[in-house]
């Protein structure tokens, strides 16, 4: 129950991350601010599904609320029209009904970058993180925790 | 707790004028329409509050824009409904104030790089009850929202939605106590916006290190060491002695939190 992270633990895990992702050539970006709280690493992608081709914009950052890492992303088509929650579910990796994926995945004003992104609600993130033992890296755990959910393509050499 | 029952309905009664009036570019009609006036609570968002003026300007624009998304600006600037409606009227016109607060309407273009797409008011409960939320593990770690029923979160909503006074605070009360021998919220929710809408959220303790109760000067010298400013919220400019667990009792927004323009 008493899972904590602070800003400072986010940041070394995020620089930890960082480290493996350069040795694996996996394009995660650290962007470090001078408030603390705003640090967040950024990956801008390609996926392929199902033929088609999208663009993507992965960010994970530090909930400062709910005191977890959270994942945040937007997906363009080939003609860069910005997909709805809708269009997101059926590309998802897997089978999940529409009330069960909104309950999960939310349009909001990203805390840190201000502008639209889907975003994971923390609130799970948070009772699944407190249920766990201690982790090599957080973010790793987070990303290995999230990725049925969303296409990630995440190397297995990052620990998982 | 939320004590001050005089300064709750002060709160809650706050209204705006708002004058709406159809962008020139989706007018398809010869004839011009009319502006529409409204007197709407600051409290509430937009979407609840902007039916009547959809169907007034449906009429007057080309048809194929009619199931198109509508939005509003000001100056220029998207208004993003995810915001109460006062909270953004003392960001965009709180240093010049002018009323009746005069709007443009639009149903084509939609900004989606900057506005939250709003396609029911589903979208806006979601929103709401998650800010709820999140300013209980703010304020509780999140223990009296998960203990409350479903009926309660249903009444928190309706309560705003039906601008029912009574209705909404018979629960948000409950939000509002602190619990144990410590008297005062954990962190208090709240968001400081810079003129240009960036926001700024810290962890903020409503006591100072030796327990003593924390008032608006000291959150100021906190965050603003290099030169004072001034705190906005509701049209107030915040008294530089008041205690935050107060404010936050008392002043913050249905969705739990203080949110408050620098000026």
């Amino acid at each position: 129950m008493a899972y904590e992270l602070t800003a400072e633990g986010f940041l070394s895990s995020a620089k930890a991350f960082i480290e493996t992702s350069n040795l694996l050539h996996d394009d995660w970006i650290l962007y470090e601010n001078l408030d603390i709280c705003k640090s967040y690493i950024q990956k801008n992608t390609f996926i392929n599904v199902k033929g088609q081709l999208f663009k993507t914009e992965f960010v994970i950052f530090y909930h400062l609320s709910y005191g977890v890492p959270t994942f945040s992303f937007n997906i363009w088509d080939s003609t860069g029209t910005i997909l709805n929650l809708e269009d997101i579910r059926k590309i998802s990796f897997t089978e999940i009904n529409q009330k069960d994926f909104y309950s999960v995945i939310t349009q909001q004003e990203h805390p840190v970058l201000c502008r639209p992104f889907f975003i994971m609600h923390p609130c799970h993130t948070y009772q699944l993180l407190s249920s766990l033992s201690e982790s090599k890296n957080i973010i790793v755990t987070f990303l290995g925790l999230i990725t049925p959910l969303i296409n990630l393509q995440l190397s297995s050499k990052y620990g998982l | 707790m939320a004590n001050d029952r005089e300064v709750l309905r002060e709160i809650w009664d706050g209204k705006l004028p708002v004058c709406f009036q159809l962008d020139q570019e989706e007018i398809m009609e010869i004839q011009q329409p009319d502006p529409f006036y409204v007197m709407v609570p600051r409290l509430s968002y937009f979407p609840l509050v902007i039916d009547k003026m959809k169907r007034h300007f449906l009429r007057y624009i080309s048809q194929e824009n009619a199931d198109n998304e509508m939005w509003m600006d000001y100056n220029g600037q998207p208004l993003k409904w995810h915001y109460p409606i006062g909270f953004l009227y003392d960001l965009y016109c709180g240093n010049d104030p002018q009323t009746p607060w005069t709007l443009t309407v639009h149903f084509s273009k939609f900004p989606g790089n900057i506005l939250l797409h709003c396609p029911n008011k589903d979208v806006v409960e979601a929103h709401y009850m998650s800010t709820v939320k999140e300013a209980d593990v703010l304020k509780h770690r999140g223990q009296i929202m998960s203990a409350m029923q479903k009926k309660d979160h249903n009444q928190l909503w309706l309560g705003l939605q039906n601008d029912k006074f009574d209705q909404f605070w018979a629960i948000n009360r409950r939000l509002m106590e602190s619990h144990g021998d410590n008297d005062g919220f954990k962190h208090i929710p709240i968001r400081i916006y810079a003129e240009d809408g960036t926001c700024t959220q810290r962890l903020i303790s409503p006591k100072n290190i030796d327990g003593s109760r924390k008032i608006i000067q000291q959150l100021i010298t906190e965050l603003y060491p290099e030169k004072p400013v001034k705190l906005r919220t509701h049209g107030i400019t915040i008294p530089l002695d008041t205690p935050l667990q107060w404010l936050s009792e008392h002043l913050s927004y249905p969705d739990n939190f203080l949110h408050i323009c620098v000026c």
